[in-house]
């Protein structure tokens, strides 16, 4: 694999996004709102991410981690894995937004603004996961809350400039407290001896993490938990999450529900390698575990009372942010693997559901639960499309999510009886989750077409994204196929031991 | 070439050929291409069955599928026996199906969705014996569990307001309540697998010795209450009578008949085989929990009106019976008394296969009945006798199969579990002989309220005179749906005549179940020898002797009465004018009696409203009386609990009232406690 | 500079440091607070200046003061542009109302605030023990003011009930975590710097933008107004 092509291989994710975004930037002519050739040409960018992903997934699990510019970019197993994650859900978000800005009626502006800022928010994700040095990671995640909080106000309502208010403050304010963990950690680097140059380097750091100074890292790392944590949709600070989803376009709410908070947390992910390293696994096994079972005890009890569609699909991803937190914090390979599992499939999936909302809340008006009924006898593709989806998310088979749950619960009973009675708690919690969601599915999609209307096309151009999520989460469950030396180097990075 | 292999490859194939057909035809021929395939899945499944049963093994693992442990299959005589009694069920009502399908309009079960799923369901149910790790073992469970739910709700659109609420209920709970169960499962196998340092049974088996006896317990304890749930056994039976009713009249055989089985192979596998046996309290849970089914399902039944909740409760019954027998099973295997336990697993195995012909045929025939005539209720219904006679016919004979007298098929299968509980009072101890008779005289009082409870169904629902008018109108069924039925009811009659065949194969199952002593049933056609035990019966001569006794007294009475003219005269109405149809004896008043000997048990609720005329309130304008009979245990159990996690869901919408202050101050508190959880710890 | 005058200027710096922080919490005018947050930007330049000073580390000069005209220049001259677009026009008819320029009534009062700021500053003072174990100099001995400052800013950033407000409390987060990064190793790499200060300057244009939005939707930059939005 020649320098070059691996140099390539790294900028591209990161290039191809940006350019794209200068491009609609410098679109003076307005264009028409939506429709026509160029608003195709933006799945050209998502793409990219895609190949790049697919074509060092062939070479990283065999030569090892691929850097360039110096060692700036690298691409492990684990940033491989969640560039396949980015470049997938992106593929599906940018193939449903020429038809939802086609919906809204935007204007040529907010069209344009849209789409620079969709872009760069991808070119932001794709540095985060590429980034070796920890300060470019958490520069590029604090850039992702900043190019979001547009896309989050994106109409002028009033519902969406408090949701977008609230999501940069609560969002900023975590972070801000991820960089203060970031800064002792460097702190304890300096201290420990290594170069100015790789105290934030995160090869270097995992290498010689066993010199640092534990109580140090107790406390950076504490403070990184809860800073991305914000960021994955952890308690405490979780409460930006139903806001902002609710209110945001349907394709960027799958974009920041399937990837944004998988992206932070594999961010958090790479800081627990270095704690594991120097403090041994128990103080961020108790330290995720407590964070995970909080949270999931928050998710199930807003989504038993929960009145609005998308606000409960924005506590489900609470849930299982929550499991994939669990899983890291029983750290064993098995649950590593089922980790990985879980963030693919989590995003394929609640892309798929928030596409098909938003599709909903056009077609009724309303994203109330109780003002939608029989929406299968009425819409019956995009009923079966939000049905099936639910069906992944709930954790059923032939799904992804099934396997990685299966995987996480052996794992956590395998880990020792505090990790069993975690996992316990868990799916007790997990239960209730799916009764609340299960209820309000069913409520929505059963019964005879209100009024008796007649039947409501979904079309090739809106169906063919969902289809082709739900059959790569099938698909995922299935088999893991061609991926499955990509899954094994990048579950050795996080479970080590 | 191994016929188990084969047979499982297209079992397979045949599923995926027929949820495409489901998906892709148009509506006249899905339902025909759909159902034959599935008929060859389940004629399929039955070869590969009986196969295992006459001894062969197969094994196969896939580590490719189901990221990240791989899929494993074995199947042996015990898996064999409940993969046979799935298949000929799947085939008999996949042949069932392809007519009452046809009847049904584009929606409900002949739709797409309902007619792709069901083949799914079929490969799910036959194939969970066949599993052989947890994770498979846990996949093949919820996909049967996700087809059957979603089976369940395709009715979602027919019928009136009430009628679809009542389906999306049945869906809600049953969905939950599987999902418990599967929650159950997945900790106890989980919890089993990380004892034994491995996923496949074999490791499970190997590493069972060595666990603690606390961890074997709740290993135990946990998967038993799984599959308890799914076979219906009282406390976690709510679903059965809300699911069963409600689901199209294939998808309730198919469930009744073949899926609750399943509970029952769980704790066989589980309890005997992979833990190999285990102390004394937890088959005294177990018989317990049947004892207790046994008896509430009877009492349940004998109350109701509805003819398939009526045959929902008595399915309760049944498992409850079958794990009666299981428990009394691991209590001899306990003490250390192996020919009796192998007869008690042996006549709980029997019981199941049975169970499964007389249920499905019992299910078949009252979908037969809904779709001619639109009415559940036995109160409504009648004189069913002239307008669909073979329907009534196969519903006589599954009806003689379920009160468990001769010449019916449930009859040896009581008489085995009586023996194995009689023979089983000679084993010293305080236990057994404390149990042991409290257990036979559940079983008695279960065998005799069956016996009212089927003679009101069949009385009541088919004879007489038709009590409104759908019932007046009612039409026999198509061939095929008779073809279907007719099959079940040559099933019931070879298990009633020749049940020895079954012999060998039933004494292998239990062998494979890892009670391995000999062959606690010997025999063949004529009669049935139990080893060890001075006991053997005949089926056949019995039946012949009774249908011999019966043509003597009919023939006798005929000959020796006088011959009297038949004429028409009016019959007495006590002065009162004539009775119409809906006076005569309807199930309500059937059950009164038994229902007021039960009266604390059942707690009927009664509401009477009178409203007087606004002038007066001496002068009545109407009276309205209403009467039920709740299930007990969902009201005193399970509504608490509800609306307490619903309160707790109300009070819970606090948490995020919208406050940035709150929300922010949440972030606070969670840095403070860390920062402070880190300085007093340092 | 020997090192007595230098510890005494460095606590100096850091002392007018923290008490900025605590005045900010007492002030209930919004432009006096952001007058108070110039001075505080000042003294966060000083204490990188002195830290450059006493290391000879030219690179650690420039940054304080590329930080100096941050903190204390640009991002306060930003919040004044928010504040006098979001006060009246002057020659309206109507008397208006000023209150856009106050916090109305605290959602802690003031005295509760300072007592506040107190345990926190001990509950700092207790954390950043070990930090200071680690390397014990002048520096490391005056981390325990960054951390501080950090929890007074986020319970400045908690308890404002004005949009202006809340983002001067995430500024004071933000310099406590800058100050907090020069005491401990005079500061981080520089690209990170520029990272940090860049998504700084953006995250306070955006929230300016934000609130001239929440004007012009809600009538006002009152948080309380803001509540539509929940689950009850």
């Amino acid at each position: 694999m020649t320098h070059a092509l691996t140099t390539a291989l790294l900028t591209a994710p990161v290039a191809g996004p940006l350019l794209a975004s200068a491009a609609y930037a410098a679109r003076r002519r307005p264009a028409r709102a939506a429709g026509g050739p160029a608003a195709w040409l933006g799945l050209l960018s998502p793409l990219t991410i895609l190949l790049c992903g697919a074509a060092l997934a062939v070479t990283v699990p065999a030569h090892g981690a691929a850097t360039a510019y110096g060692r700036m970019l690298r691409a492990d197993a684990l940033s491989v894995w969640m560039l396949l994650a980015i470049g997938a859900v992106a593929t599906l978000a940018c193939a449903a937004s020429p038809g939802y800005l086609a919906r809204e009626d935007a204007d040529p502006p907010t069209v344009r603004r849209y789409h620079v800022l969709v872009h760069a928010f991808l070119a932001a994700m794709s540095a985060a996961v590429l980034a070796a040095n920890l300060g470019v990671l958490w520069t590029a995640i604090e850039a992702t809350t900043i190019l979001t909080a547009f896309l989050v106000g994106h109409r002028r309502t009033r519902a969406c400039v408090e949701a977008a208010w609230k999501y940069v403050v609560i969002c900023s304010a975590g972070i801000a407290l991820a960089f203060l963990g970031t800064v002792l950690l460097y702190y304890a680097a300096r201290q420990a001896g290594i170069s100015e140059a790789s105290a934030l380097d995160w090869p270097a750091l995992a290498a010689r993490a066993d010199r640092l100074d534990p109580a140090v890292v107790r406390l950076g790392t504490g403070l990184v938990v809860l800073g991305f944590g914000a960021k994955a949709g952890l308690a405490p600070l979780h409460a930006w999450l139903p806001d902002a989803y609710g209110q945001a376009p349907a394709p960027v709410a799958a974009l920041m529900s399937g990837v944004l908070s998988s992206v932070a947390f594999t961010g958090l992910l790479r800081y627990k390698v270095i704690a594991d390293a120097a403090l041994g696994s128990g103080y961020t096994r108790v330290l995720l575990a407590g964070l995970a079972l909080l949270t999931l005890a928050l998710a199930a009890a807003l989504l038993l009372g929960q009145r609005d569609h998308q606000r409960m699909l924005a506590y489900s991803s609470m849930e299982h942010m929550a499991l994939i937190a669990l899983g890291a914090a029983v750290g064993t390979p098995l649950a590593a693997v089922a980790v990985l599992l879980h963030i693919l499939g989590h995003g394929l999936a609640k892309t798929v559901a928030f596409c098909a909302s938003g599709h909903i809340v056009r077609l009724r008006g309303t994203s109330r639960i109780g003002r939608v009924r029989g929406l299968l006898a009425e819409a019956p593709a995009l009923g079966t499309a939000f049905a099936l989806a639910v069906i992944a998310l709930l954790g059923l088979p032939p799904f992804a999510l099934f396997a990685a749950e299966l995987g996480l619960a052996r794992a956590g009973f395998a880990a020792g009886p505090y990790c069993a009675a975690a996992l316990a708690a868990a799916l007790a919690l997990v239960l209730t989750s799916f009764a609340a969601l299960g209820i309000r599915t069913a409520r929505m999609l059963l019964g005879p077409p209100p009024g008796g209307r007649p039947p409501v096309r979904l079309g090739a151009v809106a169906g063919l994204p969902l289809a082709a999520g739900l059959l790569g989460c099938a698909a995922l469950g299935t088999a893991t196929g061609p991926l499955t030396r990509l899954l094994t180097a990048a579950a050795a990075i996080i479970g080590g031991h | 070439m191994n016929v188990i292999a084969t047979a499982t490859v297209t079992v397979a194939g045949l599923a995926a050929a027929a949820a495409l057909a489901g998906a892709a035809l148009p509506p006249r021929a899905r339902a025909v291409t759909a159902g034959v395939c599935t008929a060859a899945l389940g004629a399929a499944a039955l070869a590969a069955g009986t196969a295992a049963l006459g001894g062969r093994r197969w094994s196969a693992s896939l580590p490719g599928l189901l990221p990240p442990a791989g899929i494993h299959l074995a199947v042996d005589a015990l898996s064999g026996l409940f993969m046979a009694v799935g298949g000929a069920v799947v085939l008999a009502v996949a042949v069932y199906g392809i007519g009452y399908a046809a009847g049904h309009g584009p929606h409900g079960i002949a739709s797409r969705g309902a007619q792709a799923v069901l083949p799914v369901f079929a490969l799910a149910l036959v194939l969970v014996p066949a599993a052989a790790s947890v994770s498979t073992f846990l996949l093949l469970w919820e996909t049967m569990a996700l087809t059957s739910l979603l089976l369940v709700l395709a009715g979602h659109r027919a019928g009136s307001p009430a009628r679809q609420a009542a389906v999306r209920a049945a869906g809600i709970w049953y969905a939950a309540m599987t999902h418990l169960g599967f929650v159950l499962l997945l900790a106890g196998l989980a919890l089993f697998a990380a004892g034994a340092g491995g996923e496949t049974f074999a490791a499970l088996r190997a590493g069972a010795a060595g666990m603690p006896p606390l961890a074997r317990g709740a290993v135990f304890t946990l998967v038993a209450a799984a599959c308890a749930s799914k076979a219906g056994a009282v406390p976690l039976h709510p679903w059965l009578p809300r699911a069963h009713p409600e689901a199209p009249g294939n998808v309730s055989a198919l469930m009744s008949a073949a899926m609750v089985n399943l509970g029952v192979y769980g704790i066989v596998r589980t309890g005997f085989d992979l833990l190999g046996g285990g102390p004394r309290w937890w088959w005294l849970l177990v018989l317990g929990a049947g004892a207790l089914s046994a008896v509430y399902g009877v009492l349940q039944a004998a109350v109701a009106s509805d003819l398939k909740r009526l045959l929902s409760y008595s399915t309760s019954e049944n498992l409850g019976l079958a794990l009666v027998g299981v428990g009394a099973a691991g209590l001899f295997h306990a003490t250390g008394n192996r020919a009796a336990a192998s007869l008690a697993l042996a006549a709980a195995l029997l019981h199941i296969v049975n169970h499964a012909a007389f249920k499905a045929l019992l299910f078949c025939a009252a979908g037969s009945v809904l779709r001619a005539t639109g009415v559940r209720d036995l109160d409504r219904m009648g004189g069913l006798r002239a307008r669909m006679p073979a329907t009534t016919a196969f519903f006589a004979v599954a009806a003689l199969g379920a009160v468990a007298l001769p010449p019916g098929n449930g009859f040896f299968g009581e008489w085995l579990l009586l023996q194995s509980m009689i023979h089983g009072l000679a084993v010293p101890g305080v236990f057994t002989a404390i149990v042991l008779p409290l257990a036979v005289a559940v079983i008695a009082l279960s065998a005799g309220l069956a016996a009212a409870v089927f003679v009101k169904a069949l009385g009541v629902g088919f004879f007489a005179r038709p009590r409104s008018a759908p019932a007046a109108e009612a039409a026999e069924s198509p061939p095929t749906m008779l073809a279907g039925m007719g099959l079940l009811a040559a099933a019931c009659a070879a298990l009633a005549l020749v049940p020895g065949l079954l012999g060998d194969g039933l004494s292998r199952a239990v062998a494979a179940a890892g009670l391995a002593d000999g062959r606690p049933l010997t025999g063949g056609a004529l009669g049935v020898r139990l080893d060890r035990l001075a006991a053997s019966l005949s089926p056949l001569w019995v039946a012949c002797a009774l249908t011999a006794a019966l043509a003597a007294v009919s023939a006798l009475t005929r000959l020796t009465a006088r011959r009297r003219r038949r004429g028409n005269a009016r019959l007495w109405d006590c002065g009162g004018g004539a009775p119409t149809a809906r006076m005569s004896y309807t199930a309500t008043s059937f059950a009164e009696p038994l229902q007021r000997v039960f009266d604390d048990v059942l707690a009927p609720e009664q509401d009477v409203n009178v409203t007087p005329i606004s002038e007066s309130a001496y002068l009545v304008e109407r009276v309205r009386y209403q009467r039920r009979v709740p299930d007990r245990i969902e009201h005193r159990l399970y509504r608490p609990f509800l609306d307490t996690v619903t309160g707790l869901g109300r009070a819970s919408r606090r948490l995020a009232s919208g406050s940035v202050h709150l929300y922010l101050g949440y972030g606070f508190f969670g840095l403070v406690a860390l920062l402070l959880a880190l300085a007093v710890g340092a | 500079m020997n090192d007595a005058v230098y510890t005494q200027l460095l606590d100096l710096a850091c002392g007018a440091f923290l008490l900025a922080a605590v005045v900010v919490l007492w002030l209930r005018q919004l432009a006096s607070i952001v007058r108070v947050f110039a001075l505080q930007g000042v003294a966060l330049a000083a204490v990188a200046a002195l830290l450059g000073t006493y290391d000879r580390r030219w690179e650690v000069l420039a940054v304080a003061t590329g930080i100096g005209v941050l903190r204390a220049g640009l991002l306060p001259l930003l919040m004044r542009r928010a504040l006098t677009a979001l006060a009246p026009a002057p020659g309206h008819p109507y008397e208006e109302d000023v209150s856009e320029a106050r916090e109305t009534e605290p959602l802690v009062n003031v005295a509760a605030s300072l007592l506040s700021a107190a345990l926190l500053t001990l509950l700092a003072y207790a954390v950043a023990r070990p930090l200071v174990e680690l390397n014990p100099t002048p520096a490391t001995r005056a981390l325990p003011v960054g951390l501080a400052v950090v929890l007074i800013g986020f319970f400045t950033l908690v308890t404002r009930r004005r949009a202006l407000a809340q983002v001067v409390g995430f500024l004071l987060l933000d310099n406590g975590i800058t100050a907090t990064a020069f005491l401990a190793a005079s500061g981080v790499p520089l690209i990170v710097e520029l990272g940090v200060s860049f998504d700084v300057l953006l995250a306070v244009l955006v929230l300016r933008i934000l609130t001239t939005r929440m004007r012009a939707a809600f009538g006002g930059t009152g948080l309380d107004d803001m509540r539509e939005l929940s689950d009850r």
